[in-house]
Parts: structure tokens; C-alpha cells; sequence
């Protein structure tokens, strides 16, 4: 009995202290984005405070934050996600309004009511380019649609990836001159049996491998996965991508550490360091990532979509791509 | 130390109907006696025994073991089995398989803190008493079942407890083995003067070990009785059917003696033991076979006179079983083994009005 | 007995506290306007998620794929567990350890192994049988129903496993020798006496096996959904994740139906093996099963069992150690063994998140389970022993988090531990992790219980042990088998747990999960599969070591 009474005092005790330590000057960092642990130590190195990387994935970034805001306990002093979740928690009263001194190099449209956008989640053709002929590579995105890619492609699921369905709706608006040259891409696509996986996540691994030969996914995987053979189709059309957005939380516990965050955030140092070692396409005017032709290359950034838009667009596509 | 137990019951709810397991039970288990708890299966006796040691919960009642109330509805009192201070010997023996042959007896002591050495000691001690001698390092299910048993027995004599109780101890053992263990069992137990409550459904066993029998049917105690007066003297038809074996005769009462009753029965008029039926009563007559003796030809008591033929007879080693029939009645005899009589013999038999016994109908 | 009922009551409340809270926000959530669980009530979630026009489709998918997995772990656990425990086949203590391996693998992990190895396009296995049978098209398809079965009934095979080999290793030897007295052969014996006395362990396995299936997610998203076969879990994923504000409280309204069969499931397990006393094996006779010579049969037999083993589970794990060599997913070819280097090892071992993640892993793994298995002790003699409506409730209770699909649980502790002190610590993770798993720890605990004879604790506490020290003394030695196998599956679980990890922890509790998913969504399978082969080390090492325990403290 007395061995189970001091246990039960033992563990009351670690729970006490393993409470959420208050430190001095620290700052809390939630975001969807992968891999910046190099950007969290360049901060702290630079300016003495501690950054607390919390990675929080797409699907569970609203749920987290809002759940954590509703009881009084949001622990982030900056949040990081795709520009339409921000828009959303900033709805909510999640964010406060901070614009950053060193945005003003960046374009007018990156400075979003408080939000600044600072990379676009940017999509493109990746290729295998040990087993894809030179001559055979899309040229344009139709080109995708011919029967020599049937069987060979792999894609998120188009019905349900966000990113995805808003690349599609993105191609009809900023690519393709009429709907219905859109939709014929569409249905070219669907025709080839693209394979379906859960996200971009494991697009690139069937094409390495050879399982597939070209998957609508993100070039960055260029160089986080080198040295496998992959390799992004130069098409004659700009490429799209979901903008990427940052913000400071109202209830920040850490404000002035928040601000100085994403200052160093915006900087030329930190988004060299995204656009090097993880292949970011960042809106720091002259930064990109050393992949070959994309200093070159157009990247739109896609319109705000609503979440109504984007289940309507989903339910079509599951549709459209449901054929046999 | 006594045992006394007032007004138990116990109901069993299956199906929506109530079994009642113990109903009404009243007794009283006297002190450094053996108590055997008699009766056919289920008749509620190992319940009463976990009632007593308190692995099973009554609905109503008392039970005191020497002073101490252990369990009382009424006052809200349960002492938790552990508590009670006595010793068990389970029909399974419940010998714990991952302890050897030492720890096993050991336990109650270890359980209770007694320094090593004194329990080293007292295993010692016991385990020559039910020699066991050198089985300490044995694991208990390396070893056979009627060694099994003993190390049960010395788990439950090594504290030296107040009670002991029994459930069917040697249900799970050999004829032979089972008459061997029986009578070092009495040894035992008479040498250790303690208190023990016995639950058996085998009658030779019953009669064999105990001071006191206590036979039960269908959740209530029939008749209470040394071995003696529950074979002999038995009040109750089913007392007197369920030890040894018994002729049941419907007969009725004719007169009243002075010590004696008379009955008319199927068979005849018959002078019995005195029971106080009122004439005319309907009763019946017992007559076990083995008090059916040969009428001698200078036969000269006053035992009543049975002629009847017989029917068969079996040759069982000790005696001859048999049947002989009177009328339309059969009875079952038992005569010598070594006896020239065979079937269709018209014979003379005596039964003394001693070994006439009388119940209710 | 006034004091065992109370005990009950406390149990009922601690365990109640730990799997219905969650349960509760999520029912809330579910009934509520918004993303939160304090929004006005609706029933708009139920009507969507219930008027689906797919539904059909997917309840056909998931019946077969559930009853098909669980069917496969089951019968596949018997074997191995037959084998491993009651015959004398060489190599036991090995193939005991790889019996229970996928265990410790994250599934993710081991679904993209099998894609490797079984993808129709250049599965290493469809490729070398189209080599040698000079075949046009490939042999498998691992995007297909049957795919799905193959890898989630491995995955949950061990579950089974452990469930099935206490009760297997505890066999009363008497039941089988007088069936053979009887003239049968050891098949008749085994199929006529040994599975129906083993009844309720391999219900309890097979019950555990489909509850698993049907929250299972990872073996549908990675091998059902490019075959484009949708069950419940990725209907509910499909279903929500359209979009960026992401509504949980519609995913747990579809959840509701999956716990609804899961307590149904329970209490036909309970009505089916309620005369558990007719089960009962271990007495103080006959303790240690008899172990069956299998004679002739002994080396067709192992040759039978290794390959079996090696194809269904080494194979994977070494295409796990070939994948972490590699620098990027590709076949195997003299090319891809000379480009063969440490570059994934080395970038996983000098992240520190991956090494405070490891620790913080092994913490959970081994107090967490300890903990647990302690937890279960009571709540299974409460469940077995103490046969009450209360207990019947405690036993449906101990399942709720557990049957809830992996990728809601998470989000309702949450929206639970979100309103208590120790949100955002490892303490949440760990009393989240004990109360989603804790059926890990009863249901072999209970089997093995449900074999010990009642006369061997009863007689402990005449002799004058308190409950306690009855516990202590007899029935924890006694249970050393269900603790050994319970306390494996929860410790292995909490390694590499990823639902409620994913939610839950955060900077300073990373776990390994978090790893697992930052290297899953980067498609980094390299230094995954790194992780993975390290997970699989530790587990192994921690089962072995426990296994060890187990054989040393059995007499």
C-alpha cells in the first residue's frame, strides 16, 4: 500500500513539473511548413531567443489552434499555414495584425490584412528523368493528357487534396483559354488512370522507383530527395501553387519575440535558407531555389478559395476522375 | 473454538427464479470436534462452508466463530476472508503451481511475517507430520495427487489455525488411497484438537471421520447427530435413506407400549423403536439390510420374524446382496458369504425392534 | 465483498474518466454548429455523413476488408501461436519474436514496403516472378481488397498472436490427452477439443483484430486508396479533408457507427463466452502443457513456417533495411547496391528532435505500459472475476477510445485534455495513450485470467493474504504469460503511436510519431524507413528482454 501511495505522490509530483515552462525570451512557431529546423537555429543563434518548433499538419492546423484559442491556451506566438487557414483563424480573432518592416521589398499583394505571404506551395510535372525521354517530356500540361502516359502518372487524390483541386481550378483560370479546353485536360487526365495517393507526400516516391513516370507534384522535391533522378517539365505555361502565409497570434505570449521572429522570418537569410536547403519558391525578390530554369520560371500564386468552392470542385473531380 | 450459525440464507436469482442454496440454516459446530457437512450435490453445503470462511456473501443471518461475529446482515458486519483466521482444504487443493512443495506450506506463515528460521522450522515439523520429508524443493504439480492433498493439509494445519475446513478433500483420490487418507486424517485431526467443518457426500466418509454429521437437502439442515444416532436412530426418511441403504415400508400405527411402538405394516406387524406417532398414523418403516439377520433354529429374542423368498443373491466378497420377496414387497438383505441359500429358498428372518426404524411419512 | 464492489466502482471511474472523456467532446463536437465542440446543436453532420450515396459501397469495402484481415490475423496467430507454443519445432524463442515484429513497425511503413515489393508496375516480388515464369503481366496487385487484407491482417497478426499464445501456453494437458484416449488423432484433438477450450482467447483475438481494423488508417490510405478502394476510415478522412477547415465533429458522427458496433461486438463477446468457468485450464494439475513431438511432420513443417515467416514478414522489414541504404526508392540492381551509403542514418541520428523523440518514446513505452499493465490487472479481475452488470459496463467502457478510427480519437484528447492542466506535457500523451490502448492490456490479461482456477486465490485470502498481497503472490506470477504479452503490445504500441502523438505532442514531447509523420508528408521513406529499423531494434530488444523475465520468472 505504502509503495502505491508514494508512486501515486511521485507521479503527481513529475506532472506538476511537467507542466508548460514559462521561459523568458522564447518563441513559439506553429506551422504546416517541413524541415526549417535550420531557420530555428539561425534565429536563436542570431538573436538569443529560443524558437520552439511545432509541426502541425494541414488537416489538423484549424482544429489545433482554434481548440487551443477557444480554451484560453493557444501556445503559439506564430502561426505559419496556407494563406486560406490563416484568413480563416484571423476570422476568428486569432491574429493580430503585424507588417514587417523588412516586407517592404516584397509585392504589394503579399501584404494580405496583417498576413504576409512569404512562398507558394508551388506545383508542378516531376519527372523521372532516367526513364523519360528528353523528347518525351510535357511540354505543356496537355501534353499530359496523351495515351503514352496511361498507367504512368501519380497525383494526389483530386477529389479530396485541397492543394490539388485548387492547382486544377488554378490551370482553368490562369492557364487555359477557354473552360472548355480546360475540361478536356480534365478528362485527358482521367482517361490516363492516374494513380491516387493521400497527399504530395508519396508522389515522388513511385516515380524514383520507377513505379510511375511523372507525378503532379511539388519541384521541391528536387532537391530534398536528391540525388534521385527527378526532374521538373519546363512547360511554356506559368507554374501554380497555394501561397504560404505567416502571422503573429493575438494572444501571443511572447509578442516583441513573435515580431522579432518573423522579421528574421522575411529576412534574405532565412528564406535563402528555405529556398536552398528545402526548396521553397519564396517571394524574397531575387531568392529561389537552385533548381535549374526556376529563377526563370512564372509562379502564380492561385486565388483565395472558399472551402464551399473547393468540396464543390472535389465532388466534380470525383466524378470526372471516377471513369474505368 | 464452536461455529455457530443462525438463520442463513442464501437465494441464487437464474432465469428469474430464486434458488434458495441455504434456507434457514441453524447449527452449531461444536468446538475441537470434526463436523461433517453431509448431503446429496447441491444441496447448499459447500456454499454453507464459503459462507463460513467468507468467500461467499449470505443474504440474511449470523455467523460467530468462537465470539467473534464474522458476518451479520443485520449489524452490517463482514469480516473479509482473510481476516477470519482459519484454514481450508479446497477439493482442488488449490495448490499454487508456480510455488514448490516449501513455499506453498510456508505461505500462511510468510503471509503472517514469522521470522525465516521459525518457519523453516514449522515446515519441517509439518512436513514430517504428513511426511513429506524432503519434498521442500518439489515442485507442487511434479508431485502426485495424493501427495498433492497433504501438502494442502499442511498448508492448512501449519498456522495452527482455530478452524479448519474441508471441501470433498478426497473426492479427487483412489478408493485405497482415500480409506488411507481418511483415517490419518482423523489421526490428525483428533491429535491436533481442532475445530473442523468437513464437506463430504460420500456417507462412509461422513460416518467414518466425524464427531458430529450434520446431513443437508435442498439448502436446509435435516437432522444433526453423532455417526451413531444418525445411522441407528434416524428420524427422517431421508436421512435414513441417504446413509447406507434402506427398506422403506409403508406401515401404520396400531398401539403405543411402554417402549416400544407397533406398527401394521405391508409386510406384517412389526414392534419397533419408540417413536411417539399417534394411532393411525400413517408412518414409515426403515429396516436397513444389515440388521435382516437368519432366524437360528433356537432363536428365542423377541425380534420380529420375517418369511420371505428369495429372489437373487450376489456374491461381493465380505456378504451376499440380495432380494427377497414377501408378497408383492421385495427387500433388500445381506447375509454371510459363505451361506448355501440360493434363489427360490423360502427362509426365516429375524429383525430386532431395535433395528425397526420409524419415520413420518 | 462490499470492498470488491466499491474497488469495481473505482475502476468504472478511472477508467471511465480516461476513455469516455474524449468520447464525450467528440460527441459534442459531432452535434455541433462549427469546428469546435461549443458550437449550437445540429444534427446537420449526422444527415450529411449518413446520407452519403457511397455509403453502400463502403460498407461493403470495409465488411470485407475488416472480416478479411481479422480473419487472416487470427487464423495466421493460431498457427504461429500452435506451433511456437505447443510443439517441439526448432527455433521457437526466433520465431516467436518474429511473430509479434509488425507489431513494432509503423504501418505506414510497412504498407509502403509491401507496395515495394508487390506493386503491379515493378514490384521487386511481381518482377522477379515475371522473370522467372516469363510472364507479360504482373501476378499481384497490391492496390486491390486483397491487398489491404494481406497487409492489415500482418499488421494486427500480432495482436491475435498475443491474445492467443498465453491461453495456448496454459493448456491443461488433461483436456487434450483424454481426447486422445478417446482414439482421436492430434488434428481431431486440435480442431474437436483444443480451439473450442481456447474459445474465448480467440474471440477476445479476433474481436480485438476487427475492432483494430475498422479504425485502422494507414493500410487504406497507402495501398487502398491508389487502387481506389475506399472503407470507413478513408471515407471519414475523404470525406472531411475536402478543403482547409476541416470539421472533426462530421468525422466523429461517421466514427459513432464504428463505436456503436464495436460495444455490440463486445457484448456479444461477453454473452458468448459468459459460463467462462467452463474454460477454465490451469489448476494445480497439469500446469505445464505437454509439448506436442511433431515427428515427421517437424521439418516440412519449419521449412513451412520459416518461409512463411520470412516471406510475409522479413521480407518487408529487409526491404525497411534496404530502403534506409538506398538514397532514393529504387529497385534493386547493382547500380542501386553501389550507390548504397549511411547518408538516412546519418541525417535521422543527428537531428536532435529525432533523439529527444526516442527518449521521450522509450519513457512512454516502458512507464506508460508498465502503468497500464497495472491498470489492466484490476480492470480485467474486475471483468472476469466480479461478474456484474457494473463490470459488464467496464469492460464496453475500456474499448470506446480504442474503437474510435485513429484519425478522430486524437483530435476528441484534444478537446479533452485541452481543458485540463497537463495539455501540451508527455503526461497527456501517456494517460492518452493508456486509455486509448488499455484493451491491449485487458484482453490477454483476461483471457489468462479466465484460466486460473478461482480455488487458487480464494484459498491465498483463507489463508489470511489481503487482496493485495493475493494479487501480489498468486495471481501476478500466475498471470506471467497475459502480463508478458500485454505489456508487449502496449509498449510497442506506444513507441511508435501516431494518432494521438500527431495531436498531442508538442515541443519538448516530440515523440517518434512526430518524426514518422514530418518524414511521411516529405515522402522521405529513406530516413522513415532509418527510423523505423531503429524502432523496430528497440522494440525488439525490449520484448526480448521481457520475454526473457516472463521465461525466467515462470517456474
Amino acid at each position: 500500500m505504502k509503495k502505491i501511495k508514494l508512486t501515486i505522490i511521485i507521479i503527481f509530483l513529475l506532472l506538476l513539473m511537467g507542466g508548460p515552462a514559462i521561459g523568458a525570451s522564447k518563441v513559439s512557431f506553429y506551422a504546416n511548413i517541413t524541415a526549417i529546423e535550420p531557420i530555428m537555429e539561425a534565429f536563436e543563434a542570431k538573436t538569443g531567443i529560443a524558437g520552439e518548433y511545432t509541426r502541425i499538419s494541414t488537416d489538423k492546423f484549424l482544429a489545433t489552434v482554434l481548440t487551443e484559442f477557444e480554451a484560453g491556451k493557444l501556445l503559439a506566438d506564430v502561426i505559419q499555414a496556407p494563406i486560406p487557414v490563416l484568413e480563416m483563424l484571423s476570422e476568428k480573432g486569432v491574429i493580430s495584425s503585424y507588417i514587417s518592416s523588412v516586407a517592404q521589398t516584397y509585392p504589394d499583394w503579399t501584404h494580405k490584412n496583417g498576413i504576409q505571404l512569404f512562398g507558394i506551395e508551388y506545383v508542378a510535372l516531376i519527372y523521372n528523368k532516367e526513364l523519360v525521354k528528353q523528347e518525351d517530356v510535357p511540354k505543356r500540361y496537355e501534353d499530359l493528357t496523351d495515351a503514352k502516359w496511361k498507367d504512368k502518372i501519380v497525383m494526389a487524390n483530386p477529389a479530396i487534396h485541397p492543394t490539388t483541386i485548387s492547382w486544377l481550378i488554378g490551370l482553368k483560370e490562369n492557364v487555359f483559354s477557354s473552360e472548355e479546353e480546360w475540361m478536356n485536360f480534365v478528362k485527358g487526365l482521367a482517361a490516363n488512370k492516374p494513380m491516387f495517393v493521400a497527399s504530395f507526400g508519396p508522389t515522388p516516391a513511385p516515380v524514383e522507383s520507377g513505379e510511375k513516370l511523372i507525378a503532379i507534384s511539388m519541384p521541391k522535391y528536387i532537391i530534398t530527395k536528391a540525388p534521385a533522378p527527378l526532374d521538373w517539365a519546363k512547360v511554356a505555361q506559368p507554374l501554380l501553387g497555394t501561397p504560404r502565409a505567416i502571422a503573429v497570434t493575438s494572444s501571443a505570449p511572447n509578442p516583441d519575440s513573435a515580431k522579432a521572429f518573423i522579421d528574421y522570418w522575411l529576412s534574405d537569410e532565412a528564406m535563402s535558407i528555405l529556398a536552398e536547403d528545402v526548396g521553397e519558391y519564396v517571394l524574397a525578390p531575387g531568392i529561389f531555389p537552385p533548381i535549374e530554369g526556376m529563377d526563370k520560371a512564372e509562379v502564380i500564386a492561385i486565388r483565395e478559395l472558399s472551402d464551399e468552392e473547393i468540396q464543390q470542385w472535389g465532388n466534380e473531380f470525383k466524378q470526372i476522375f471516377a471513369v474505368e | 473454538m464452536e461455529i455457530q450459525i443462525k438463520e442463513l440464507s442464501k437465494y441464487y436469482y437464474t432465469d428469474g427464479k430464486i434458488i434458495k442454496a441455504l434456507d434457514n440454516i441453524n447449527i452449531k459446530i461444536p468446538g475441537k470436534r470434526i463436523c461433517t457437512l453431509l448431503g446429496p450435490s447441491g444441496c447448499g453445503k459447500t456454499t454453507l462452508l464459503r459462507c463460513i470462511v467468507g468467500l461467499e456473501k449470505p443474504d440474511s443471518g449470523e455467523i460467530k466463530i468462537g465470539d467473534e461475529v464474522v458476518w451479520c446482515n443485520k449489524k452490517g458486519i463482514n469480516i473479509p476472508t482473510e481476516k477470519r483466521g482459519l484454514a481450508m482444504v479446497f477439493q482442488t487443493y488449490a495448490i499454487w503451481p508456480h510455488m514448490n512443495v516449501y513455499n506453498n506450506i510456508a505461505y500462511p506463515l510468510q503471509i503472517k511475517n514469522f521470522p525465516k528460521e521459525e518457519i523453516y522450522k514449522r515446515v519441517k515439523k509439518i512436513l514430517n507430520f504428513v511426511k513429506l520429508d524432503g519434498f521442500e524443493k518439489r515442485l507442487a504439480t511434479n508431485i502426485s495427487g495424493g501427495q498433492q492433498q497433504r501438502v494442502a493439509l499442511a498448508r492448512a494445519l501449519i498456522a495452527e489455525p482455530k478452524v479448519i475446513l474441508f471441501d470433498e478433500p478426497l473426492s479427487n483420490l483412489d478408493a485405497k488411497l482415500r480409506e488411507e487418507t481418511r483415517k490419518e486424517l482423523r489421526n490428525f485431526l483428533s491429535e491436533l484438537k481442532i475445530t473442523a467443518a468437513y464437506v463430504t457426500h460420500d456417507q462412509i466418509e461422513a460416518l467414518a471421520l466425524s464427531d458430529v454429521i450434520a446431513v443437508m437437502n435442498s439448502g436446509y439442515i435435516v437432522e444433526v447427530g453423532s455417526p451413531r444416532q444418525i445411522y441407528f436412530n434416524t428420524t427422517h426418511q431421508f436421512v435414513a435413506d441417504f446413509i447406507g441403504r434402506a427398506n422403506l415400508i409403508k406401515a401404520i400405527v396400531k398401539s403405543q407400549k411402554k417402549d416400544k411402538t407397533i406398527v401394521d405394516s405391508e409386510i406384517g406387524t412389526f414392534i419397533c423403536q419408540k417413536r411417539d406417532f399417534p394411532v393411525e398414523s400413517k408412518v414409515i418403516l426403515c429396516i436397513r439390510p444389515e440388521f435382516i439377520y437368519l432366524k437360528e433354529d433356537n432363536y428365542s429374542g423377541e425380534g420380529n420374524i420375517i418369511t420371505g423368498i428369495i429372489e437373487n443373491l450376489v456374491f461381493v466378497g465380505e456378504t451376499c446382496e440380495g432380494e427377497m420377496s414377501i408378497g408383492n414387497k421385495r427387500l433388500m438383505i445381506k447375509i454371510e458369504s459363505e451361506s448355501s441359500l440360493k434363489k427360490g429358498d423360502v427362509v426365516n428372518f429375524v429383525v430386532s425392534s431395535d433395528h425397526c426404524l420409524l419415520v413420518s411419512d | 465483498m462490499n470492498s470488491s464492489s466499491r474497488n469495481t466502482v473505482i475502476l468504472l471511474v478511472i477508467v471511465g474518466f480516461l476513455t469516455v472523456s474524449p468520447v464525450i467532446m467528440l460527441l459534442f463536437g459531432s452535434f455541433s454548429r462549427g469546428l469546435s465542440v461549443s458550437g449550437a446543436f445540429t444534427l446537420d453532420k449526422y444527415i450529411a455523413a449518413y446520407t452519403d450515396p457511397d455509403l453502400g459501397e463502403i460498407i461493403n469495402n470495409t465488411v470485407i476488408f475488416v472480416f478479411g484481415s481479422s480473419l487472416l490475423a487470427t487464423l495466421l496467430a493460431l498457427f504461429l501461436s500452435y506451433l511456437n507454443n505447443r510443439t517441439d519445432i526448432t527455433w521457437k524463442f526466433l520465431f516467436r519474436i518474429i511473430s509479434i515484429t509488425p507489431m513494432m513497425i509503423p504501418h505506414i511503413l510497412f504498407s509502403v514496403s509491401w507496395v515495394l515489393l508487390l506493386n503491379p508496375s515493378n514490384g521487386i516480388f511481381n518482377l522477379i516472378l515475371k522473370q522467372l515464369f516469363g510472364l507479360k503481366n504482373s501476378l499481384f496487385n497490391i492496390y486491390s481488397l486483397g491487398g489491404m487484407i494481406l497487409v492489415e491482417g500482418l499488421l494486427d497478426m500480432p495482436i491475435a498472436y498475443l491474445i492467443i499464445a498465453p491461453a495456448m501456453a496454459s493448456f491443461d494437458v488433461n483436456l487434450e490427452e483424454s481426447s486422445r484416449v478417446c482414439g482421436a488423432n492430434t488434428l481431431q484433438t486440435l480442431i474437436r477439443i483444443t480451439l473450442p477450450v481456447l474459445r474465448p482467447a480467440i474471440l477476445a483475438a479476433f474481436i480485438l483484430c476487427i475492432v483494430r481494423c475498422m479504425a485502422s488508417f494507414a493500410v487504406p490510405s497507402v495501398i487502398g486508396m491508389p487502387g481506389r478502394i475506399y472503407v470507413l476510415a478513408t471515407h471519414i478522412y475523404r470525406t472531411i479533408s475536402i478543403g482547409f477547415a476541416i470539421d472533426y465533429g462530421k468525422a466523429a458522427a461517421i466514427g459513432m457507427s464504428v463505436l456503436v458496433i464495436s460495444v455490440i461486438l463486445i457484448i456479444i463477446y461477453r454473452y458468448l463466452t459468459a459460463e467462462s468457468e467452463k474454460y477454465v485450464t490451469i489448476s494445480s494439475r497439469g500446469y505445464r502443457p505437454a509439448v506436442i513431438e511433431l515427428k515427421r511432420a517437424k521439418v516440412p513443417l519449419f521449412f513451412v513456417l520459416g518461409l512463411l515467416l520470412f516471406i510475409l514478414i522479413v521480407l518487408p522489414v529487409l526491404v525497411l533495411v534496404y530502403t534506409s541504404l538506398v538514397p532514393y526508392s529504387m529497385i534493386p540492381s547493382s547500380r542501386a547496391l553501389s550507390m548504397m551509403n549511411l547518408n538516412h542514418w546519418r541525417e535521422v541520428l543527428k537531428d536532435p528532435i529525432s533523439i529527444l523523440s526516442l527518449k521521450n518514446s522509450i519513457f512512454l513505452g516502458i512507464f506508460g505500459a508498465t502503468i497500464g499493465i497495472i491498470l489492466s490487472i484490476f480492470v480485467a479481475y474486475t471483468i472476469v472475476r466480479i461478474k456484474t452488470r457494473t463490470s459488464g459496463i467496464l469492460e464496453s467502457l475500456s474499448f470506446l477510445s480504442f474503437s474510435f478510427p485513429g484519425i478522430v480519437i486524437g483530435v476528441g484528447f484534444m478537446w479533452f485534455f485541452v481543458r485540463t492542466p497537463i495539455y501540451a506535457t508527455i503526461w497527456a500523451l501517456l494517460i492518452g495513450y493508456i486509455a486509448t490502448y488499455i484493451p491491449y492490456g485487458i484482453r490477454p490479461l483476461s483471457s489468462a485470467f479466465i484460466q486460473i482456477h478461482k480455488h487458487l486465490e480464494e484459498s491465498s485470502r483463507v489463508f489470511g493474504a489481503k487482496p493485495l498481497t493475493t494479487m501480489r503472490r498468486i495471481i501476478v506470477p500466475l498471470l506471467i504469460p497475459g502480463i508478458t504479452s500485454g505489456w508487449i503490445l502496449m509498449a510497442t504500441m506506444f513507441l511508435r503511436e501516431l494518432s494521438l502523438s500527431v495531436v498531442l505532442a508538442r515541443p519538448g514531447s516530440e515523440v517518434m510519431a512526430v518524426q514518422i509523420l514530418r518524414f511521411a508528408s516529405d515522402g522521405l521513406w529513406g530516413r522513415l524507413s532509418a527510423l523505423g529499423i531503429i524502432m523496430i531494434v528497440i522494440s525488439t530488444s525490449l520484448v526480448a528482454l521481457v520475454t526473457f523475465i516472463g521465461i525466467k520468472l515462470k517456474p
